[in-house]
C-alpha cells in the first residue's frame, strides 16, 4: 500500500497536479485570464508578456456594446475568431460551453456602471428599418431606381455618434440628381433593454430650402431563436402641408445569420409601408472585415402595390463601426 | 502453422536486408563556433517554471557540436510518420525541435500546473493556431498545413520557443552530439541542407551508395 502511495505521489508531483488548481471562474480568471487581461480587467499589467494591449474591460461602452455570442466566440476561437490578435488563444478545447459563459458574464461585471443598454440587442442593421441600438457608426447608402427611361439616384451619408449610455444623435446628407436639397439630423433613446429586446424612441429633422419635415418616431428589436426582429415607425409631420403631405411610415424587418462568424452573411426582408403604399425589401448584408466593423449590404425595395407608379428600387449600405478596429492587429 | 509464420518473419527479415543492401544512408556531424547565451532569469511562475532556464537557441557541446539542427535529403520522399506532440514541460517546449509531415497534425500537451499557450507561426508571422492550456493533462490536436518551418510560441511565458519543420523529405535533426542519421536512401546525388533556428550553413551535394553510409559535416555560423 505504501509503495502505491508513494507511487501516486510521485506521478502527481511530476505532473504538477498536486498544485492547487482553480475551480470557481473568478479563480480561473485569476490564474489565467489575468495574466494578460489584468486582474481587474484593465488589461494594465507590470509585466506583460504579450505585444498587444488587451482591451479595458471596465470601458462600459467596451464591455456592453456587442452581444454575448461575440465574446463566447472569442473565448473559444481566441482573437482571430472575432478578427482581433491571434496573441488571444483559444479556449474551445479546454473549457466546456457553460464556463467559457461564466467568463462572459465576468467580463461583462467590471462595467461597473448600471443602465447600459445590453449589447445582446445589438442587432445587425436593416437597410431601411431605424435599429434601436445606439451606435457610433459611418454609414454611405446608396437608392437607384429606373422608371420611364428615366434613373434616380440617390447617395446620403450618415454620422452616427452614441452620447452617453443611452442614446445617439446623426446626421444624413443626402445627394440626389439635383444635388444636395437637405440635411437630416437626429436624436434616439433607448428606452429600454434586457438580454432579448430593446425599445427606443427618437426625433428626426429634415431640413430642406422648401420645408422642414419632423419625424417622431419608436424603433423595438427582439430576438426570437436565432431570428432578428425588428420594428420602426414614425409619423412625418411638415412644417407647411402645402409643401409636403403629413405621412405614417412603417418598417418592420426579419433576419437571421448564416453563422456566428463576424464575417457572416445575414439574409433578412423588410416590409416597407407609407400610407397605402406597401413594399418588400429582401436583403443580404456581410460583415467584410474579420472584426465585422466594415460590412455592407444590398436589397431591392420591390412595390406590392402601386405598381404602375412606382418601380423596384436597388437600396443598400456600406457600414463602418468607427470605433472598432476594422482589422486584426498582429 | 508456426513454420508458416516462422518463414514469414525470416522473409521479411530476408527483403529487409535486400532493401537495406539497395539503399544507403547518410550520415555526420553539425558543429559551430557560435556558442549559446546566457541562462533566462525567470520572473514569471517560478515556482513551476525556476528561477533561471538554460537558453536553447544554440546548444553546443563544450567542442562546438551542435544539437537541434536538422539535415534535410532534397527530393528523396518519405511516407507519413506518427503525429507529433509538443509537450509544454517546466516552461519549456519538448522537444525543441521536431519534425512534422506536410497536411498532418500536431499534439499540444502540458506537465505544468500554469496557464500556457501554444501558438504556431509561419516565418510570415501568420498564426495557424494558438490554443490555451490552462491545466495539465489535457491534449489538443491541431492541423498543419503545407511544407514549412512553424514557430512556436507560448503567450504567456516569452522565452519558450519551439520550432517544427515540415517537410515531405528525408530529414534528421542532430542530437546532443551533434550527429544525425538518415538511413534508407536510394543510391544517387543530392542536394543535402541544413536548419537551425538560430544559425546557417551552406547546403552541400552528397552521393549515396548502396550498403554503405556516406559521411558529410556541416559547419554552422
Amino acid at each position: 500500500m505504501w509503495l502505491i502511495t508513494l507511487l501516486l505521489a510521485a506521478t502527481l508531483a511530476v505532473s504538477g497536479q498536486d498544485q492547487p488548481q482553480p475551480t470557481t471562474i473568478p479563480e480561473m480568471w485569476g490564474a489565467w485570464c489575468a495574466r494578460c487581461h489584468a486582474q481587474d480587467g484593465t488589461g494594465k499589467i507590470d509585466e506583460p508578456t504579450v505585444t498587444v494591449e488587451p482591451m479595458d474591460f471596465t470601458d462600459c461602452k467596451l464591455t456592453t456594446a456587442e452581444p454575448d455570442a461575440d465574446w463566447e466566440r472569442a473565448i473559444a476561437k481566441g482573437g482571430p475568431g472575432v478578427g482581433l490578435s491571434p496573441q488571444m488563444p483559444a479556449f474551445e478545447d479546454s473549457l466546456t460551453a457553460e464556463q467559457i459563459r461564466g467568463f462572459v458574464s465576468h467580463i461583462r461585471g467590471f462595467c461597473a456602471e448600471r443602465g447600459w443598454p445590453n449589447g445582446n440587442t445589438n442587432f445587425p442593421r436593416p437597410i431601411i428599418t431605424e435599429k434601436a441600438f445606439p451606435e457610433n457608426e459611418f454609414l454611405i447608402l446608396p437608392a437607384i431606381s429606373h422608371r420611364n427611361g428615366e434613373t434616380e439616384m440617390e447617395i446620403k451619408g450618415l454620422y452616427e455618434r452614441r452620447l452617453g449610455k443611452r442614446s445617439m444623435f446623426e446626421i444624413g446628407v443626402p445627394v440626389t440628381n439635383d444635388g444636395v436639397d437637405e440635411v437630416e439630423a437626429a436624436v434616439k433613446h433607448a428606452l429600454f433593454s434586457n438580454t432579448s429586446s430593446i425599445f427606443a424612441v427618437g426625433l428626426e429633422a429634415a431640413v430642406s430650402r422648401a420645408v422642414t419635415v419632423f419625424e417622431p418616431f419608436i424603433s423595438a428589436g427582439t430576438m426570437v431563436r436565432d431570428w432578428y426582429l425588428q420594428g420602426h415607425v414614425k409619423v412625418e409631420l411638415p412644417t407647411d402641408r402645402l409643401k409636403a403631405e403629413r405621412a405614417f411610415v412603417y418598417n418592420a424587418y426579419i433576419g437571421r445569420d448564416t453563422n456566428g462568424s463576424p464575417q457572416t452573411w445575414t439574409l433578412g426582408v423588410e416590409l416597407n409601408g407609407e400610407n397605402d403604399e406597401l413594399a418588400l425589401t429582401p436583403q443580404i448584408r456581410k460583415g467584410l472585415t474579420g472584426t465585422g466593423a466594415l460590412a455592407a449590404s444590398v436589397g431591392a425595395t420591390i412595390p406590392l402595390n402601386e405598381r404602375e407608379t412606382r418601380g423596384v428600387r436597388w437600396v443598400g449600405y456600406l457600414l463602418w463601426e468607427y470605433l472598432e478596429p476594422w482589422r486584426a492587429r498582429k | 502453422m508456426g513454420r508458416l509464420l516462422a518463414l514469414g518473419i525470416l522473409g521479411t527479415l530476408a527483403c529487409a536486408q535486400i532493401a537495406a543492401a539497395q539503399t544507403g544512408s547518410v550520415t555526420g556531424t553539425i558543429s559551430t563556433t557560435a556558442k549559446g547565451a546566457v541562462p533566462i532569469r525567470v520572473t514569471i511562475d517560478q515556482k513551476v517554471c525556476g528561477a533561471e532556464l538554460p537558453d536553447e537557441a544554440i546548444v553546443a557541446t563544450a567542442q562546438g557540436q551542435l544539437a537541434n539542427a536538422v539535415v534535410i535529403l532534397t527530393g528523396v520522399k518519405r511516407a507519413a510518420g506518427a503525429e507529433g506532440t509538443v509537450m509544454n514541460d517546466k516552461c519549456r517546449f519538448a522537444p525543441r525541435v521536431q519534425l512534422a509531415r506536410p497536411n498532418s497534425s500536431v499534439k499540444t500537451s502540458s506537465k505544468d500546473p500554469v496557464l500556457h499557450t501554444t501558438q504556431a507561426q509561419l516565418e510570415n508571422g501568420r498564426t495557424i493556431f494558438n490554443v490555451a492550456i490552462p491545466v495539465p493533462g489535457i491534449t489538443i490536436s491541431k492541423p498543419i498545413g503545407a511544407a514549412g518551418v512553424i514557430r512556436l510560441n507560448c503567450n504567456t511565458h516569452p522565452w519558450m520557443r519551439g520550432w517544427m519543420v515540415v517537410t515531405d523529405e528525408a530529414a534528421a535533426i542532430s542530437g546532443a552530439d551533434g550527429r544525425f542519421t538518415i538511413d534508407n536512401v536510394p543510391p544517387g546525388t543530392y542536394e543535402a541542407r541544413v536548419w537551425h533556428e538560430a544559425l546557417k550553413g551552406a547546403p552541400q551535394k552528397i552521393t549515396i551508395t548502396a550498403g554503405k553510409p556516406t559521411e558529410i559535416s556541416f559547419q554552422l555560423k
